[in-house]
């Protein structure tokens, strides 16, 4: 299976993605992509831009764990994930993509792995908004989330 | 600096040691390879399907230091006179260390030897228990030492001592740094946790330590200033080398343990 995991403050082209993934490959019959955007109202109205932390290193490794532990649960051909950090307005943010032979498990596998994303994968947002910055909490329907595949 | 193994016009060639004065050789050389805890397991207690593993890849990386010639290009023919591996089963980080020991009284170095004796041994542990775990990952092969030749020692650990006292953290609210003999453990907070304590980093001494796991950490950090009681308030997440941890999950000297909030990525 094939992992390209990015962490990068640039924004990302998910054609390109979708290049690297799919390149001199005959066997993929499904690809499931997931971009997460900015929205402007959250915990918040008025988010103006908001500002990504991560802990390099360790946020690589836990991205390609989670892809690992994907590629064990469903047959497929690759995962790409780029996560965005620094201060970034309200553009993509996120980009999640997942390569197959069938589109199934292409798109549990993409489930899945933007739920393990959410809730283990070390990254930190704050957002900007009209009122004052402060940083996002986490939320219990992110962890619900991403417990169904644990009982799945 | 030059490359020797290139001639004037650029060429690969081999280097003519025939002049070359005999003296003392030996290298030291590192790597890892990192499995799933439950592969760790079956390995220490034996339980793969093709058998001794350890034995075996001693073995092969042996025969692989005495092969290097065949392997790499432009390296001579040594007659090695010891060649030793060691492995270290580490369930902390989920790996095998796997070190490598090459000596010789001869005229070029033995560090290929040892290189190559790792990369070796790592794959056949790949090998042995890729029926168990195919996602292993064989990283970190480096050398550590080598002693003896014209281009003199070199020690990786010396050399990191070295950077690390020419970079020195400022202290962080009085606290010493301790670069000395003993490895600290350092301390790294992250996003709001960081901005709450108004503090990056700091380190521990080791000694401070009652208890050598994170909730020991926790403990000390607090003794040394009131301003840690927020590691208790709320959910606070911890590492311990880049890894997720528990109060539990020990530290010994050199680590770097982590604090940080929630994660909220996505």
């Amino acid at each position: 299976m094939q992992i390209d995991i990015r962490v990068q403050q640039a924004a990302f082209d998910a054609v390109a993605m979708q290049q690297r993934l799919t390149a001199r490959r005959r066997d993929i019959g499904a690809l499931v992509s997931f971009t997460g955007l900015v929205r402007d109202i959250n915990e918040r109205p008025d988010v103006e831009a908001l500002t990504l932390e991560h802990f390099p290193g360790m946020t690589e490794q836990a991205l390609e764990a989670i892809a690992r532990d994907a590629g064990a649960r469903w047959p497929l051909t690759g995962v790409g994930v780029v996560h965005r950090v620094g201060r970034l307005p309200g553009d993509p943010i996120v980009l999640v993509m997942v390569t197959s032979a069938h589109r199934r498990a292409a798109f549990e596998a993409c489930d899945f792995i933007m739920d393990r994303l959410k809730t283990r994968a070390p990254f930190w947002k704050k957002e900007h908004t009209a009122s004052g910055d402060y940083w996002v909490s986490e939320r219990q329907s992110d962890h619900d989330d991403a417990g169904r595949w644990e009982r799945a | 600096m030059t490359l020797t193994h290139l001639n004037a016009r650029g060429e690969a060639h081999m280097v003519d040691v025939a002049d070359k004065p005999e003296s003392r050789r030996e290298a030291r050389a590192r790597g890892r390879i990192r499995m799933q805890p439950a592969t760790l397991a079956l390995l220490a207690e034996g339980g793969l399907p093709k058998g001794d593993v350890l034995a075996t890849a001693r073995i092969a990386g042996i025969q692989a230091a005495k092969r290097t010639h065949e392997l790499i290009p432009l390296c001579h023919a040594l007659a090695l006179s010891k060649v030793t591996l060691d492995f270290e089963l580490d369930s902390t980080q989920g790996c095998v260390w796997v070190e490598a020991f090459c000596r010789l009284n001869g005229r070029t170095g033995v560090e290929m030897e040892a290189l190559t004796a790792v990369s070796v041994a790592c794959l056949t542990l790949y090998d042995m228990c890729k029926a168990v775990d195919k996602a292993m990952i064989i990283d970190g092969v480096q050398l550590e030492e080598k002693r003896g030749g014209r281009s003199g020692d070199f020690s990786r650990q010396a050399q990191q001592t070295q950077e690390a006292a020419a970079d020195v953290q400022p202290a962080v609210r009085g606290e010493n740094p301790l670069h000395g003999e003993t490895p600290v453990v350092s301390v790294r907070f992250l996003a709001e946790l960081r901005e709450r304590l108004g503090t990056e980093q700091t380190e521990l001494d080791p000694a401070q330590l009652a208890v050598a796991d994170i909730a020991g950490v926790k403990r000390a950090l607090m003794a040394a200033d009131p301003r840690y009681a927020l590691l208790e308030e709320g959910r606070v997440l911890a590492a311990c080398n880049q890894i997720m941890a528990t109060d539990a999950t020990p530290v010994a000297p050199g680590d770097e343990v982590a604090f940080f909030p929630p994660v909220t990525g996505g």
